[in-house]
């Protein structure tokens, strides 16, 4: 326990960790440009191990591809620094009235470590955009797909089953909570080229037998995933439906094969699955995220400089409409003023459609908080820390 | 004062002091316990919740189709979905297969020049009849126009029993013919692209192929 200890209090292990940091940004921001920076992000800095290989692009792939280099990735060495950090304060650290300065540092360095994580894990960001006069209460992202089954029998609310695009890479039977149904991937693609298939060429390839296909003969070219920063990945996806059998003697009733794509949208007819009594609409679309509350865009507004095109402010005039409490409550969102409302923060993100649709950023980050205080803590132990020597250093030169 | 201050803090050191080994464990078992929800985190498969009846998707067609114009793959779906064509083809025409975008496709040439004829429809009304009029202006080399001037460009013209318009833009090298048509908050649009002479030798056929257009419309 002893050695243990003193492996994790070790300064020499502080110097490694830190110079496997430098690495992992060094080779993080090589790869950022071919995976751009959320798939970066997330190889890199929300993982524990990461291997980097000799990028495609660069000169002498075609003899150098063998390059691989596996490292810790962030999660790691962020936990190891921790646990390094911990370990010295209790083996070698005393807190003396002298040494609370590089205390409260330490205390500040740890909060931000924890904090990040935090981040990590519980923050999510998304889009809303409004158009004028419009109220929603979703937000979606386009970095990540949903596959749904709408279910719009009950005259009060609408009951939405949302399965993560994640999940349909493995084609398992998946069952659709309070319903006889369930469904298997045939085929997902992340990327794809839709397209109708002319008379002339014949259609290749079609798996779908139901739904939107049985109208419009649609193609489906796979693609490569595009990670460019503001690329839009078209998610595809055959889609199996079952009716269970009641006995699990019987096999299960295939009710056909539909196509979904975050494209076949609403500019399209509704995909039905019908069951018996049941009705489902399914589609593929971004990730929503649906509030207890409505945002309505009374005005949106886009002030230019005289005389040019250059934009000096952004403004959105909104109205919250919360029906839980009853209450309506005004806003104006603009650059640097963002409106914070049930742990979430609008930002004015950008605009389209002639200046009279606004897009949001929905930001919701629990330990928001965290880093304004440790920075606080630090920049305190600081000041105190070197304020002291200063003192002290001006006293003798008195004396 | 400043001895108070101390004598406070004096008091505090002690008790973190004798309590630092119980920090140390509990820190490192948040950290632990963080450590395990980030690998063992087990969403549900399917996540179900309840939201406030949605309007119909019918309904909100014409917004989400401007909406989602500029920056939504699947343009060509679209096209794939509008509905089907019927029309008589002039002679002299040279019919090509329809491509992904281009609901028809006509070739012309002869001893005047070459011309080429696209049925293409869009959701939305694609930003108005001046910026359309505006685009193919700038596509054949000539200044935007101002909205005032905007009728004296276009005439009133019914294409498939529906109110529509029809210009004739003559540009320096080639002219364009266009029948502009907004129907069921989509908009549809007939254009000739050529040479001058040729051109304007077609504006006849061009205007009877635009009066023999039928589009059949499952919303009628």
């Amino acid at each position: 326990m002893n050695s243990l200890l003193k492996f994790f209090s070790s300064l020499k292990l502080t110097v490694v960790l830190l110079t496997l940091s430098l690495a992992l940004i060094f080779f993080g921001t090589l790869d950022q440009v071919e995976y751009g920076i959320w798939e970066t992000q997330k190889r890199y800095f929300e993982s524990f191990f990461v291997i980097w290989s000799y990028p495609e692009q660069a000169a002498g792939s075609s003899f150098l591809n063998w390059i691989k280099i596996p490292m810790p990735g962030g999660y790691l060495l962020g936990g190891f620094l921790l646990l390094n950090l911990f370990a010295a304060h209790t083996t070698r650290f005393k807190l003396t009235w002298k040494k609370s300065g590089i205390f409260a540092i330490h205390l500040g360095l740890i909060l931000l470590l924890i904090s990040e994580l935090l981040t990590d894990i519980m923050s999510k960001e998304s889009q809303m955009s409004v158009n004028e006069g419009q109220r929603k209460n979703y937000s979606e992202t386009a970095l990540e797909n949903e596959l749904v089954l709408i279910n719009r029998s009950n005259p009060n609310f609408d009951t939405v089953h949302s399965i993560s695009e994640k999940r349909l890479e493995s084609g398992k039977v998946i069952d659709i909570p309070d319903s006889n149904l369930s469904f298997r991937t045939i085929k997902y693609f992340p990327n794809a080229r839709i397209a109708r298939s002319t008379k002339t060429t014949t259609l290749k390839d079609n798996l779908a037998n139901r739904g939107v296909v049985e109208k419009i003969p649609i193609q489906v070219i796979e693609r490569p995933i595009d990670y460019a920063i503001d690329a839009i990945n078209t998610a595809t996806a055959y889609i199996e439906i079952f009716k269970r059998s009641s006995n699990n003697q019987e096999t299960d009733d295939s009710l056909g094969i539909w196509l979904v794509s975050n494209v076949i949208d609403e500019r399209f007819p509704n995909q039905i699955v019908v069951s018996g009594a049941e009705k489902f609409e399914l589609a593929m679309r971004f990730k929503r995220t649906y509030y207890p509350f409505d945002v309505e865009l009374v005005d949106f507004t886009h002030e230019k400089y005289p005389g040019t095109d250059i934009p000096y402010n952004f403004s959105s005039a909104v109205i919250l409409h919360d029906s839980r409490m009853n209450t309506k409550q005004q806003a104006l969102i603009y650059m640097n003023h963002p409106l914070r409302y049930a742990g979430l923060t609008f930002y004015q993100a950008s605009f389209a459609n002639e200046d009279t649709t606004s897009i949001f950023q929905v930001v919701k980050n629990p330990g928001w908080l965290l880093p304004y205080i440790s920075v606080l803590l630090m920049g305190l132990g600081m000041i105190f820390q070197f304020g002291m020597h200063f003192f002290k250093f001006s006293k003798k030169k008195k004396v | 004062m400043r001895e108070l201050k101390f004598q406070s803090i004096q008091l505090i050191i002690p008790i973190v002091l004798k309590f630092q080994k119980q920090f140390l464990s509990l820190s490192s078992g948040v950290f632990i316990f963080m450590l395990i929800i980030t690998l063992g985190c087990n969403e549900p498969v399917v996540e179900t919740y309840t939201i406030a009846k949605e309007a119909s998707n019918e309904k909100l067609i014409p917004e989400l189709q401007s909406q989602k114009m500029q920056t939504l793959p699947g343009m060509e779906a679209y096209t794939e979905s509008a509905p089907s064509l019927q029309y008589e083809t002039p002679l002299g025409w040279n019919e090509l297969t329809p491509t992904s975008i281009r609901k028809a496709n006509f070739s012309i040439k002869n001893n005047l020049g070459e011309a080429e004829i696209s049925v293409t429809v869009f959701p939305g009304d694609v930003g108005g009849l001046l910026a359309n009029i505006n685009r193919w202006r700038s596509q054949i080399g000539l200044q935007r126009v101002a909205a005032s001037n905007l009728n004296t460009l276009i005439e009133a013209l019914e294409i498939s029993q529906n109110p529509g318009y029809f210009t004739k833009i003559n540009g320096n090298k080639e002219s364009i013919l266009g029948g502009i048509l907004p129907l069921n908050d989509a908009t549809w649009f007939i254009k000739m692209q050529g040479s001058i002479l040729c051109v304007d030798a077609e504006t006849k056929n061009f205007k009877s192929f635009l009066s023999s257009l039928k589009i059949k419309d499952e919303h009628n």
